[in-house]
């Protein structure tokens, strides 16, 4: 026989034994699968230092380009990516097709084509401009790898930055911007302090999806003489011949730091939701 | 009256995408004190002819001279909007920033008054819309009457000499009007010149000195409010009228 007070007995177990919808939010679990990528590295270190301890420690120092060339390149890229979404709303014809005109030439070309160009035309471009005008500077310029890397990534990556800046600011209804134009502010205070301000929350998210990318096609940099993660991967492979040990430590060192930043971004996206 | 109107609009003209003609050679002068109300049927060119006074929509032909500043010299637009306050349909708060800062902001960065100056207006003027209790609340807390009163008193706080409203109570539920109308009413017993597009007829009576009515971008009729209430002259008025009343 069913107890009287059926239904609140019901509710009074479901409270005691189901997480509350606000507790259930505070854990994420996306964290567990960092854990077990995490698990994963430590198993195969510990079961079989050889080769993957060896491995570790011959990519180590690519592990800290990688991050340094996606840490520079990715805020060279939201500050790019501001003024050329500025740039793309900007009621100024000129600049506004100078910088269509990039967005449209940069997103038409591969990342990888960009960076050889970068790295190879570029330079060479310059010395050929010093010997032509005899400027000696120019004549023995040698491109420092990273730097033109981080170069070639940001000005790729500012224009789809610019169009998601660009979208962001347009998703905002056209009152906001009349409301302050009409309290006197110049269009510049307007986008500073109403419109900016509430297009970042929008297109956080996608801000954060960029990052994660340009750390994964800061891969191609191997190409153009960067010693990254990817690079001290192919170098260790060819002096040990062991493919299968390394792409598999190497593939699982970017998975995990892809997956920690991906919560990173998370973190800061939860944050900004609340700030309002 | 015979002093200089604060606003005039000599023979204006407007096209939307050149092939609507929105305006169609509106000639008002509007004296300093005077509460206009501006009626018509939608379309009929009532909200374009207020945004055009601070320049929110740029007219193709004719001027707008307000208090000395023409819309046409974009130079100095920014003096005029400085007197001239905006209410919009919509609100249009900030909703990123607090009830208080949506109120501050433009005093600080172009009134360029002291963090302290700002607050001190702030809070006065909204002990005179009534809800100081809601300093330091978000807009998206309020209610749609609270709101609009925020967006009076943000005008409000930039000192302007002439206040416009656009249909500053079609959003709003029913009971929440009259809050946001007796605010309006209160602002023009204080003596303060108003644009007010609207068809609150308690507005009307309590408070406007001349009705306009406007209709396909022209002004049909321009009579102090009791004239045209209770003896249009015009037959589009009288049709007019009388579906709204």
């Amino acid at each position: 026989m069913l107890p009287k007070n059926n239904k609140e007995i019901t509710n009074k177990w479901l409270n005691k034994n189901l997480p509350q919808v606000g507790e259930l939010s505070k854990i994420d679990p996306w964290w567990g699968l960092v854990l077990i990528v995490l698990a994963l590295i430590v198993l195969l270190l510990v079961s079989q230092p050889d080769p993957y301890q060896r491995i570790l420690n011959f990519t180590e120092d690519g592990i800290w380009i990688t991050l340094l060339v996606t840490l520079v390149s990715s805020v060279l890229t939201l500050v790019l990516g501001l003024f050329g979404g500025l740039g793309r709303i900007s009621k100024n014809k000129v600049i506004y097709g100078i910088v269509s005109l990039y967005v449209e030439i940069v997103r038409g070309i591969p990342l990888l084509v960009q960076l050889l160009v970068w790295y190879f035309a570029f330079p060479a471009i310059i010395a050929q401009a010093g010997i032509k005008f005899n400027i000696p500077a120019f004549k023995n310029y040698l491109a420092n790898p990273v730097m033109m890397a981080i170069i070639g990534i940001s000005v790729c990556y500012a224009a789809y930055m610019s169009e998601i800046v660009r979208a962001g600011i347009e998703s905002l209804p056209a009152g906001q911007m009349e409301a302050a134009r009409s309290l006197g502010m110049t269009r510049l205070q307007a986008m500073q302090y109403v419109i900016l301000p509430q297009a970042y929350r929008t297109i956080m998210p996608a801000i954060g999806n960029e990052f994660i990318s340009i750390l994964k096609d800061s891969s191609l940099v191997s190409v153009v003489a960067v010693s990254d993660l990817t690079r001290r991967g192919r170098e260790f492979m060819s002096t040990t011949f062991l493919p299968i040990e390394t792409w598999t430590m190497v593939a699982l060192l970017y998975l995990l730091m892809t997956l920690i930043s991906a919560r990173i971004v998370n973190i800061v996206e939860k944050k900004t939701k609340m700030d309002k | 009256m015979d002093e200089q109107p604060i606003i005039q609009i000599k023979d204006v003209h407007k096209y939307f995408s050149d092939s609507i003609h929105a305006l169609r050679g509106v000639t008002l002068d509007i004296y300093k004190g005077e509460v206009i109300m501006i009626i018509g049927p939608s379309g009929s060119g009532k909200s374009t002819l207020l945004r055009s006074i601070n320049n929110l929509e740029e007219i193709d032909y004719g001027d707008i001279i307000v208090d000395g500043f023409s819309v046409k010299n974009h130079k100095d637009i920014n003096k005029l909007r400085m007197e001239v306050g905006m209410v919009f349909q919509q609100f249009n708060l900030f909703p990123h920033l607090s009830v208080l800062n949506n109120i501050m902001l433009a005093q600080k960065i172009v009134r360029k008054r002291s963090e302290k100056d700002a607050l001190k207006n702030a809070m006065i003027l909204l002990d005179k819309v009534g809800i100081p209790d809601k300093a330091n609340a978000f807009p998206a807390q309020l209610s749609g009457g609270q709101q609009q009163r925020v967006a009076i008193a943000r005008a409000l706080a930039m000192n302007p000499k002439i206040m416009l409203f656009d249909e500053p109570t079609s959003a709003l539920d029913p009971e929440m009007i009259q809050e946001v109308l007796e605010v309006m009413i209160q602002l023009a017993r204080e003596g303060m010149t108003m644009a007010v597009v609207s068809h609150e007829m308690g507005f009307a009576r309590a408070a406007a000195d001349r009705c306009i009515l406007m209709d396909a971008g022209k002004i049909v009729e321009d009579a102090p409010k009791d004239e045209l209430f209770t003896n249009p002259k015009e037959e589009r008025t009288k049709l007019f009228l009388s579906k709204i009343l």
